[in-house]
């Protein structure tokens, strides 16, 4: 099993590397040449920063136009995880309005409420639907660790699970190959290497 | 529902990890003893967070700093946030390639607000904890930068709002007086500005048991409890306390570990 880890120079790509090899995954590369991606069984998109700096840094090496071919054209399996799953959206209003990948049809705004507080951090449970891929196993809820300012939205059916607070928003989606999961699993004790064996076993 | 937290922190200073008592250090043991003692691979279970502070008196050396939070991220699932002595742009980066997952800053957010907007700006608010020493003197609340060293011309109250300002994503308000005393926080002041703090709180300073950490996490507007006290909580005191705190119905999360 190969999965690489998009680089473009953002967040902490340490322990989704540690957590993989954990997981017993024999090969784990941190990269953004177009060969080496092309060449994984499977690809994480990671992501902590802002939105539109990280989208100036993917198109800046490519990225966005490797990706397409790869995953949308040639349908290899992509999991974005925190700003990597808001990224596959349209856009985000993070730094003024800004493009994503567009690989859904889904947008990032603000968590925007007087009664909460801003960023939504820690473990919260996401409701889930245990036919998806990604929650095999799993029963009704389960606590992730969220740290976000942004949430994402979607008027499609991409599959989405619900996390609560103060509104519903999209806690993770799958369609296909691509999945995303606003939540870290790689910071989410067992939880978390439950859904990420899900993805590594089952799609 | 969001979950409370329940934060460890851990002082180190020059390759070691000390007992802290009104910001005078102990030491205590090197990553050896506390991966014999701590077992984090293990107890990290218990734990919703953890917090590494550089509190080298001297000249801290963000190298070796940042080489002992890689050794301490193996086998560790959990958010771990860093700081202590982050001076510049690549101070900070340094520490997020090496595993951390938060910055933590103290020093600059008074010093250097500019360089923490770009920090925020680059790294994202939910990346940049904000970390505020105090003491309370005269009923007064004085705030410290330089790890305690030096009185910042502000009021607690208006710095707190200044740091808001800047668009950090979390406070972490630890107490110089109740440091390390295992006395109970500070809940005089806690409960005085809990409701002025827009940002998810973090209350660090004094506990010394679990029932202190169970008044902390039972007042609203405090987000995460956090515990520096590695005599009070060794071998399986953190386990412990946080079966007790489920078992006292407060929301935290609960993992079944055996699955």
């Amino acid at each position: 099993m190969k999965i690489v880890i998009v680089d473009y120079g953002m967040g902490n790509v340490k322990s989704i590397n540690s957590t993989l090899k954990h997981l017993g995954v024999d090969d784990v590369q941190v990269s953004y040449d177009y060969d080496i991606l092309k060449s994984a069984d499977k690809i994480i998109l990671p992501g902590v920063g802002s939105f539109g700096e990280a989208m100036f840094r993917i198109r800046e090496r490519k990225i966005d136009v490797y990706l397409n071919d790869i995953v949308v054209e040639n349908k290899k399996p992509l999991l974005g995880i925190c700003l990597g799953m808001q990224i596959l959206g349209v856009s985000s209003t993070e730094g003024g309005l800004n493009d994503g990948l567009g690989f859904v049809n889904a947008l990032a705004v603000k968590i925007d409420n007087s009664n909460i507080k801003v960023p939504h951090v820690g473990f919260n449970q996401v409701k889930i639907d245990a036919r998806l891929r990604l929650y095999d196993g799993f029963s009704d809820e389960a606590d992730f660790y969220f740290t976000h300012s942004y949430k994402m939205t979607s008027e499609d059916q991409i599959n989405q699970c619900y996390c609560h607070y103060e509104n519903d928003f999209i806690a993770s989606f799958e369609c296909e190959n691509i999945a995303g999961v606003q939540f870290h699993p790689e910071l989410s004790q067992n939880n978390g290497l439950k859904m990420l064996n899900n993805f590594i076993d089952k799609f | 529902m969001l979950r409370k937290r329940i934060i460890f922190s851990l002082i180190y200073s020059d390759e070691y990890f000390m007992q802290s008592r009104n910001f005078r250090l102990q030491k205590v043991g090197n990553l050896n003893w506390l991966e014999k003692n701590y077992e984090f691979g293990k107890i990290a279970f218990s734990l919703d967070e953890l917090i590494v502070l550089n509190a080298s008196k001297n000249q801290k050396c963000i190298q070796k700093f940042a080489t002992t939070i890689s050794k301490l991220v193996k086998d560790v699932f959990i958010p771990i946030a860093a700081g202590g002595g982050i001076r510049s742009f690549e101070d900070a980066e340094l520490l997020f390639k090496n595993g951390a997952d938060k910055i933590i800053l103290n020093s600059i957010l008074y010093e250097n607000p500019n360089l923490v907007k770009r920090l925020v700006k680059h790294f994202g608010s939910q990346s940049v904890v904000a970390s505020v020493d105090y003491r309370t003197i005269k009923n007064i609340r004085e705030v410290y930068i330089n790890d305690g060293r030096i009185k910042i011309e502000k009021s607690m109250e208006d710095y707190i709002q200044d740091l808001i300002k800047l668009d950090v994503g979390e406070l972490y308000l630890n107490s110089i007086d109740k440091d390390g005393t295992g006395f109970g926080y500070d809940f005089d002041t806690i409960h005085n500005i809990v409701d002025t703090i827009k940002l998810p709180l973090i209350i660090s300073g004094g506990a010394g048991n679990e029932f202190h950490l169970i008044q902390g996490l039972d007042i609203e507007g405090v987000s995460a409890v956090a515990t520096a006290n590695l005599f009070n909580f060794v071998g399986n005191g953190l386990p412990n306390a946080r079966v007790k705190i489920l078992e006292s119905g407060l929301n935290i999360a609960n993992w079944n570990v055996n699955n």
